[in-house]
C-alpha cells in the first residue's frame, strides 16, 4: 500500500467523518442521529465530524426506506463521495423497508440502491447503537479496504 | 339554537337545495351529502365571503367506486369545521380549483390530480405533487383498482394481471 | 447540495437540496435572488412520499395504528391519538379518563421534547451551536422519561385502540416532576434570553415576517398563526380527551416574524409544564384501555389534535369490516408551507436557513415532491458555507451570535 493510501487509512480509523442523508425517512432516526452528536452521547470524541458534503465525508449514515424520490439523489450522493466510502444503514426501513416495504413509493431498504456495510435494526435506533456500529465499522477497515478500492457506479443489491 | 345549526339555518335560508344535503354530524361538525358543481361554486364563495370560514383546511379524495368523492374541510373562527362534499364520475373528473379563494389549498389539489386523477382546472403552475418525475400516466395509486402489486418500481411500469385460461373459459 | 446559476440579469436561481445538513431532511427550494434580496421562492418536498395510505387500506386497524404512529417520528403520539380517537368515535367507544390522562401527559412530555429540539436546530442555524448543545441535552431526560413510560424514546407506542398500553407508577411520576422542575429552570433563562438579548433579537426580529392577514389568506397553523396573533389551538377551541377538563393558557404573540415564534414556543414549554403537573396531581385512578372490537362500525369522522406543529387532522372512514376503507392525514407542516414561500420572499439569502426552520417543518407528516431546475453555469455552495454566510452577513454589521453565553 502506497505512503497516501496508508495515510488516508489512519486519517479514516482515526477520525471518520459522515453525512447523514434521509432517503424517506420518518424522522425518528434522523433525530437520534443527530442526538448522537450531542453532549450525553457526543459521537465527536472519537473523531467523527457530522460534513454537509459528500466529497468531505468518510461514511454515509442513511435512515428512512429509500423512496422513488431519493433513489436518484441517494445514488448521486454515494457516487460524490470518494474512497474509502462506507455506508450504515440506520434503522429498520433503511434495513429492509420496515413497515413501508409494500408502499408504492418504496424501493426497500437501502441496499436496493447502494451496498451497505453496516445494518442497524431498530425503530427508532438508540444512538449508543450508532457508535457502536461506527466502532465496528471501524475495526473491519483493514479487511473492507480491498473491496473499496474501486468506485462502484451501478446500483448494487 | 347552537352555532352549528345557526349556520346550517343559514346556508338553507340562502341556498334552498341545501335543506335536503345539509347536515349536523356532531359538534363543530357540518357535513353536506354531495353537492353538484353549480351548487358547489356558489356554496363556497358565499361560506368564505358571509359566513366566515377564512380557512380551507384541507380537501381529500375517496374513492366511491364509479366516482371520486372529495371533501373539502372549511374552518371557521369558532374552529366549526364545514365539509362541503362533491362527487365527480370517473369517466369524467373536471372540477376548478379553489385556489383563488383559498391559496393554501393548491397543494392539497395537486394531490387530488396525482394520486385520484381528478382534471383540477385553474391551479397555478408548479411542479407535481406527490408522485415522482417519471411516474407513468394514467396512473392513479389511490384509486381501489390501481393495485400496487402489479407495479414495477424499478421500470416505473404498470402491468394488468394476464386473465388465466380458466378465467378465460369462465 | 447549493448550486447557483447566473441568470445574467442580477437574478440568480438557488436551488437548495435535497439534501441538506441542518434540517436532516429531504426538501428542495428555488429561490431566486436579485443582489441580496429573495424575490422568489418556489418551495419542494415530496422525498418524503411513502404512500402509507394506500397500505393502510389493505391492513386493519390495529396494524394501521403502527404505520400511522410512523408518519412522523417527532410527533408520532399526537398521529396516533387522532387515529385511536377516530377509531374509538366510529366503535361509540369511551376510553377511562386514566387513559386520557396519561394520553395528555405524553402529549405535553412530546411537545417539551419537540420545542427543545427546535430551539437547538433554530439556534444552530444562526450559529449559537452552544445553546444547541444545551437544548439537546436537557432534551434527553424527556426522553428519558418517554422511554420509561413508552419504552422506547422515538415512537413510543404508548396508545392503543381503546385506551393507553402503560400506566404511571410513583417512581416515574416523582421523576418527571423532578425533570419538570429542572427544565423549569432552564425555561426561565430561554426566556429571559429571547427578552432581552439584543444580539438574538437583531437576528430573529423582523425576519421571516408573515403578517396575520396573510396567515389568515394562507391558512398556516400552530406557532406560526399564534405567533401573529392568532387564536388557533385546538386543545382550546375543540378541547378533546382530558384537555376538556384541563385548563391550557393559549400562547400568542404579535410579533408575526421568527421572534415571534421562538417566543411562543419556549412560552408553550413553560406552560406544557404546567399542564403535566396539573395532570400529575388530578389523575383519576382506574383502568387504562377498555377492549376495543375488531370490526369497526361504518362510518366517517374528522379528528383534530394539537401536535407539537399545530393542527394536525385525520379522515377515517370505515365499512364495517376490520380494514379501513380510507385514511387521510392531514400533518400541520403541510399547512405552513404555502405561507413559508412569502415569508421567504423579500427576505434576504442570509435569513433563509432560520426562515425555513421557523415554522418547524416536519418533511416527513407532509410527504412532497420536486424538481431540481437544471443550471447552465454553476457554482458550487454547500449548505455549511450558505449558513456561515448568514452569520458572517450579521457579523458585520455587529451581530454576533458567537459572543453569547450559554448561561450554565
Amino acid at each position: 500500500m502506497s505512503i497516501i493510501n496508508k495515510a488516508i487509512e489512519w486519517g479514516t480509523k482515526k477520525s471518520p467523518w459522515i453525512i447523514h442523508f434521509n432517503a424517506g425517512a420518518c424522522n425518528g432516526c434522523d433525530i437520534e442521529t443527530v442526538d448522537s452528536l450531542t453532549p450525553r452521547y457526543d459521537l465527536e470524541r472519537v473523531g467523527t465530524l457530522k460534513q454537509g458534503s459528500p466529497r468531505h465525508a468518510d461514511v454515509l449514515v442513511c435512515t428512512g426506506a429509500v423512496t422513488l424520490q431519493t433513489r436518484d439523489r441517494l445514488i448521486q450522493i454515494y457516487q460524490q463521495m470518494s474512497n474509502p466510502k462506507f455506508v450504515i444503514a440506520v434503522g429498520t426501513c433503511a434495513c429492509t423497508g420496515g413497515i413501508f416495504k409494500d408502499c408504492y413509493c418504496v424501493t426497500g431498504g437501502i441496499d436496493s440502491v447502494i451496498p451497505v456495510d453496516v445494518y442497524l435494526p431498530g425503530c427508532a435506533v438508540r444512538p449508543e447503537q450508532l457508535i457502536s456500529a461506527v466502532d465496528k465499522l471501524l475495526a473491519t477497515l483493514d479487511q473492507d479496504q480491498k473491496k473499496k478500492e474501486t468506485t462502484t457506479s451501478e446500483p448494487g443489491r | 339554537m347552537n352555532l352549528e345549526d345557526e349556520i346550517a339555518g343559514k346556508l338553507c335560508e340562502k341556498f334552498p337545495f341545501m335543506t335536503d344535503k345539509i347536515y349536523v354530524q356532531k359538534e363543530k361538525r357540518i357535513f353536506t351529502k354531495p353537492l353538484s358543481r353549480d351548487e358547489f361554486e356558489k356554496t363556497i364563495r358565499y361560506v368564505h365571503d358571509e359566513l366566515g370560514f377564512y380557512r380551507a383546511c384541507h380537501v381529500v379524495g375517496t374513492d366511491d367506486g364509479d366516482s371520486i368523492g372529495l371533501l373539502y374541510i372549511l374552518s371557521n373562527k369558532d374552529s366549526i369545521l364545514l365539509i362541503l362534499r362533491e362527487s365527480v364520475p370517473k369517466t369524467n373528473t373536471e372540477v376548478t380549483s379553489i385556489s383563488d379563494i383559498y391559496p393554501s389549498i393548491v397543494l392539497h389539489e395537486r394531490e387530488l390530480v396525482d394520486l385520484f386523477g381528478v382534471m383540477v382546472k385553474g391551479l397555478p403552475d408548479g411542479p407535481r405533487y406527490p408522485l415522482p418525475d417519471g411516474w407513468p400516466d394514467g396512473n392513479y395509486p389511490m384509486r381501489k383498482e390501481w393495485n400496487p402489486k402489479n407495479f414495477n418500481k424499478e421500470t416505473m411500469t404498470y402491468q394488468q394481471p394476464q386473465e388465466t385460461e380458466a378465467q378465460k373459459n369462465g | 447540495m447549493v448550486e447557483s446559476d447566473n441568470f445574467g440579469d442580477n437574478r440568480i436561481a438557488v436551488p437548495i437540496g435535497p439534501q441538506h445538513p441542518s434540517l436532516d431532511e429531504p426538501g428542495c427550494f428555488d429561490i431566486t435572488l436579485e443582489g441580496e434580496k429573495v424575490v422568489d421562492a418556489v418551495i419542494g418536498v415530496g422525498y418524503n412520499h411513502r404512500g402509507l395510505e394506500k397500505v393502510c387500506e389493505s391492513k386493519t386497524y390495529i396494524q394501521d395504528l403502527y404505520i400511522i404512529e410512523r408518519v412522523c417520528g417527532i410527533c408520532s403520539h399526537a398521529h396516533s391519538t387522532a387515529f385511536c380517537m377516530g377509531i374509538e368515535e366510529l366503535s361509540g367507544l369511551t376510553i377511562p379518563p386514566r387513559a386520557a390522562y396519561i394520553r395528555v401527559i405524553v402529549a405535553e412530555l412530546e411537545r417539551l421534547h419537540s420545542h427543545l429540539l427546535w430551539l437547538g436546530v433554530a439556534c444552530h442555524e444562526i450559529g449559537f451551536d452552544t445553546m444547541f448543545m444545551f437544548t439537546w441535552r436537557n432534551r434527553e431526560k424527556v426522553l428519558d422519561i418517554l422511554a420509561v413510560l413508552g419504552g422506547n424514546r422515538v415512537n413510543y407506542g404508548v396508545n392503543t385502540i381503546g385506551g393507553v398500553r402503560r400506566d404511571l407508577d410513583e417512581t416515574l411520576t416523582s421523576q418527571i416532576l423532578k425533570t419538570m422542575e429542572m427544565l423549569e429552570e432552564e425555561i426561565k433563562y430561554y426566556v429571559e434570553l429571547a427578552h432581552t438579548e439584543s444580539t438574538l433579537i437583531s437576528r430573529l426580529a423582523g425576519v421571516g415576517k408573515l403578517s396575520k392577514e396573510d396567515v389568515i389568506h394562507y391558512g398556516a397553523v400552530g406557532p406560526v398563526a399564534r405567533a401573529a396573533g392568532i387564536e388557533d389551538d385546538i386543545r382550546v377551541k375543540e378541547p378533546y380527551g382530558a384537555y376538556k377538563e384541563i385548563p391550557v393558557h393559549m400562547i400568542t404573540d404579535t410579533n408575526a416574524d421568527v421572534y415571534g415564534r421562538t417566543v411562543v414556543r419556549i412560552l408553550e414549554m413553560q406552560e406544557s409544564i404546567n399542564i403535566i403537573r396539573y395532570c400529575l396531581k388530578n389523575i383519576p385512578d382506574g383502568a387504562i384501555s377498555v377492549k376495543a372490537p375488531r370490526k369497526i362500525p361504518a362510518g366517517e369522522v374528522i379528528i383534530r389534535v394539537e401536535a407539537p406543529r399545530g393542527e394536525d387532522i385525520h379522515f377515517i372512514r370505515s365499512n364495517g369490516t376490520d380494514i379501513p376503507d380510507r385514511v387521510r392525514v392531514r400533518a400541520p407542516t403541510e399547512a405552513n408551507w404555502h405561507g413559508m414561500k412569502h415569508m421567504l420572499e423579500g427576505g434576504y439569502l442570509a435569513d433563509v436557513p432560520i426562515t425555513i426552520a421557523a415554522i418547524d417543518p416536519c418533511y416527513s407528516c407532509t410527504d412532497r415532491a420536486i424538481q431540481l431546475r437544471s443550471e447552465k453555469d454553476t457554482r458550487v455552495l454547500d449548505w455549511k458555507e450558505l449558513r456561515q454566510y448568514g452569520i458572517n452577513f450579521y457579523k458585520k454589521q455587529g451581530i454576533d451570535i458567537s459572543t453569547l453565553s450559554a448561561g450554565r
